[in-house]
């Protein structure tokens, strides 16, 4: 072997850029063919005589040189076939995950989670992957991009896009021998044969493109400068509009302009008549107002019915609206009054619902305050919608009212058990 | 090319003078299992079952004859190499087409037994109302006299390729390759039209209230895709039989292999595009036909059906290695064959109205079969008179050559 691979010293490979001496050594011999014939021919010897690290080069593909020179089936199909299922996959569980469990959305009346709707994506992602994989994988299993090739130096090379036919045989195949390689070669019908010689040490690049390459690393960083600038500076100036949409339409909303398309010109319509604002339809005032006439209810609306559900609706909306400052409890101790009073904000205490006054309220009276607010409380008749939902509101707070006055005999007796035992 | 052996396509044995008397014996079948299906129907009282069951195998046969019409235009239009070989074959399949007008007859005769727009009694009142719409086109002296002209559409094209092609292996004219391509442009048009219209005459008007456009793609994709199946096993059974041994390669194989598998995946792609607008738009009108083969039996027959047409032979057919070991292939050429079979069943068979009475059944019955054998006997048999008249490869075809080196690489 290292007689084989001997080291030259040629003075220059590239007379014009190095003045020094550099150091060769044999990268291989290279096998001229006049024809794909002979190419192909020529193969089956380099093959039969047992060479595994060689490689044929046409300006044009050639059936059956695969063969010719022993290369096994590519794997690439098998690479792109797992690829292609993991697409498949990718899309199942994305689509899955996005909108049967994080985020919920109901399209159409369909299932959260049905397969119909989501086999475009999921046949999309499949082929998307298996494209992408067949190009990327191709690369990969060529070795590719790769720049440089020590066959590159040799002159006659140059028509290997072009016209002409070679084997190249490089010195790493354990089989090489400078000599015998040459005349084998020879012998298959070689028009000419040549040794390759390569540098023995990777040559720095020019500068001319170390140059380029910084420059062109700085130009890049200016967009992302750009951009961090836009995020951390106030600017006066309205932001760049590049797709429009539908934002800047004519219209006459808010304008008392006339509109020639009515018959009255004007552009503000009202509404037709008999139309019913949201949350305005006040055809059972004992239900929607709490009220008949000017009476407050004393008991509830016949159509709403107190049973556990409607509790625990009804606990569930005022943990949410009013414990923040009513409490949990209802004695007037929410977090936010805490907060209030640590920090004497002056802030005029929320009603303790155990108070006299609120118990002897009629359920009517509360639900008025719950959906319109009283003195400084705000109405949270948008926040707690629906008629169903504030009515279980009061009386879940007729519920809190009742636990904080009852006698024994309210305690059910498996609860009186517990009670008992935990003390 | 590293072929040193070029393949003289004179020293070929490729005439298979054996065909004619397979076909008689195959027509004698038909006949005899054909006449036994009309004696059950008539003894039974159940005509209308028996034609649906007639209709079934009809349609399958003809969409088989079809898939070779369009191969064969479709082989001129792109003005392809590799399947010179196996062209004539499909020339050969295309002999059907007139015999299938003939056999349209008892369809055309009794066709109000079974195509309900022709009798108001069979729909629903409601149905009856949209029926009635359409009545325009939906009537039965249009129906028949579009029927007879799809026909005379497919059986002028296939005679049209077909003699062109024998009449090249007597003066080896290039000229007629050139006419060829130029008539299959304008005969791919004539062809798309008139078998999308028939599928929407002959299998869809079973259900003259359903609406879907894609209907037509629907029938051509199974049709192609069994057609493969058909082409694999007629090329195979010339090659069993001693002709053609060197014409036809496993590179033939490999590419016949590729089409079927190519048509597995677009039957599924029209399939399931079918399907899935009615399902997401949910009208009561066009989810009424999947309501149908959604009940009861018929539900196992469409999952069989979205397995046996196309998730098995996908997984079955994506690899190369299937597609170039013959027998392999022939299985899964017959099974491609067989679904095609249901898929006709599945298309013509469940009831139009899925809240009648004994809607959720599969109507299997011995009618299905003798049916089967019947029509196919009558098609083996126009199929092989024409195999055995004439050389089984166009052997003066300009681009032969290129067929005979074809490889895939």
């Amino acid at each position: 072997m290292s007689s084989t691979t001997g080291t030259m010293t040629a003075t220059s490979a590239h007379p014009k850029t190095h003045a020094k001496p550099v150091s060769m050594v044999l990268h291989g011999l290279l096998a001229e063919f006049d024809d794909d014939h002979k190419l192909v021919a020529a193969c089956k010897k380099v093959r039969d005589a047992g060479y595994t690290d060689w490689d044929a080069h046409s300006p044009f593909p050639v059936h059956g040189i695969d063969r010719a020179m022993g290369i096994s089936m590519t794997k690439l199909p098998i690479f792109i076939f797992f690829c292609g299922a993991l697409g498949t996959a990718t899309g199942v569980i994305m689509q899955w995950w996005m909108n049967a469990v994080d985020y919920p959305f109901l399209i159409s009346g369909k299932p959260f989670w049905s397969l119909p709707a989501n086999i475009p994506v999921i046949f999309e992602l499949t082929i998307l992957f298996s494209a992408l994989s067949a190009v990327i994988g191709m690369f990969a299993f060529n070795g590719l991009p790769r720049h440089y090739n020590p066959l590159f130096r040799s002159e006659r090379f140059k028509r290997a896009t072009d016209d002409r036919f070679f084997i190249s045989v490089l010195a790493s195949d354990p089989r090489f021998n400078l000599n015998s390689t040459r005349s084998l070669l020879e012998s298959a019908g070689a028009a000419a044969v040549e040794r390759v010689d390569d540098t023995s040490e990777s040559e720095a690049p020019p500068r001319l493109f170390i140059w380029a390459h910084a420059i062109l690393l700085c130009l890049a960083l200016i967009p992302i400068a750009m951009i961090y600038r836009a995020r951390n500076a106030p600017i006066d100036y309205p932001r760049l509009h590049v797709i429009f949409d539908m934002d800047n339409q004519e219209k006459y909303a808010g304008k008392q302009a006339a509109n020639p398309a009515f018959v009255d010109g004007r552009a503000m319509r009202l509404p037709v008549a008999g139309t019913v604002a949201r949350g305005m339809l006040r055809q059972d005032p004992a239900l929607t107002d709490g009220r008949v006439g000017d009476r407050w209810l004393t008991v509830f609306p016949a159509n709403v019915t107190i049973d556990d559900a409607l509790l625990k609706r009804g606990q569930n909306r005022y943990e949410i609206f009013c414990a923040p400052c009513h409490g949990f409890d209802g004695s007037g101790n929410g977090r936010v009054t805490d907060v209030a009073r640590e920090r004497g904000l002056g802030w005029v205490e929320p009603k303790n619902l155990h108070d006299e006054d609120v118990r002897l309220r009629p359920v009517g009276h509360l639900y008025n305050t719950v959906k319109n607010g009283i003195r400084t409380m705000p109405p949270y008749g948008d926040q707690i919608s629906g008629e169903s939902d504030r009515w279980a509101v009061v009386a879940y707070i007729k519920a809190l009212q009742r636990s904080q006055r009852a006698a024994p005999g309210d305690v059910p007796t498996e609860k009186k058990d517990e009670l008992n035992n935990r003390k | 090319m590293h072929h040193a052996e070029t393949i003289d396509i004179m020293q070929e044995p490729r005439h298979l003078e054996r065909a004619r008397t397979v076909g008689h014996q195959a027509l004698f079948v038909g006949v005899a299992a054909l006449g036994a299906g009309v004696a059950v129907a008539l003894f039974g009282g159940k005509l209308d079952g028996f034609l649906k069951s007639y209709l079934v195998s009809y349609t399958y046969f003809l969409s088989l004859a079809l898939g070779a019409l369009f191969f064969v235009m479709i082989q001129h239009v792109t003005r392809a190499g590799w399947s010179v070989t196996v062209r004539r074959i499909a020339e050969c399949i295309t002999a059907a087409l007139p015999i299938w007008l003939l056999l349209a007859i008892p369809l055309i005769a009794m066709a109000a037994k079974i195509y309900p727009w022709m009798t108001q009694t069979l729909l629903s009142p409601d149905m009856a109302a949209l029926v009635e719409k359409k009545r325009q086109y939906l009537n039965f002296g249009f129906w028949a006299g579009r029927i007879v002209l799809y026909f005379l559409i497919w059986s002028w094209l296939a005679h049209f390729f077909y003699r062109k092609s024998i009449e090249q292996d007597s003066t080896g004219d290039p000229k007629l390759s050139h006419w060829m391509h130029q008539r299959a442009a304008i005969g791919l048009v004539l062809f798309a039209f008139s078998l999308a219209f028939a599928a929407y005459d002959l299998i869809k008007s079973l259900n003259p209230g359903w609406f879907s456009t894609m209907f037509g793609v629907y029938y051509f994709a199974g049709s192609v895709q069994g057609f493969f199946g058909l082409l694999i096993i007629v090329v195979a059974w010339v090659q069993s039989s001693g002709r053609l041994p060197r014409a036809i390669t496993t590179e033939h194989y490999h590419d016949m292999g590729k089409f079927m598998f190519a048509f597995t995946v677009f039957w599924a792609y029209i399939a399931f595009s079918q399907y899935m607008l009615i399902w997401y738009a949910n009208i009561p009108e066009e989810t009424r036909w999947y309501l149908s083969r959604q009940t009861g039996a018929w539900a196992w027959f469409s999952v069989f059906l979205l397995f046996g047409k196309f998730i098995l032979p996908f997984l079955f057919l994506i690899s190369r290695w299937p597609k170039r070991m013959r027998e392999l292939l022939i299985v899964g050429a017959l099974w491609i064959l067989l679904m095609q079979w249901c898929d006709q069943y599945y298309l013509i068979m469940p009831a139009e109205n899925p809240e009648s009475a004994g809607a959720g059944q599969l109507p299997l019955h011995l009618n299905d079969l003798l049916c089967f054998i019947g029509l196919g006997g009558i098609f083996i048999w126009a199929v092989t008179q024409r195999m055995a008249s004439c050389s089984l490869v166009p052997e003066r075809d300009p681009r032969l050559h290129e067929a005979l080196a074809f490889e895939n690489y």
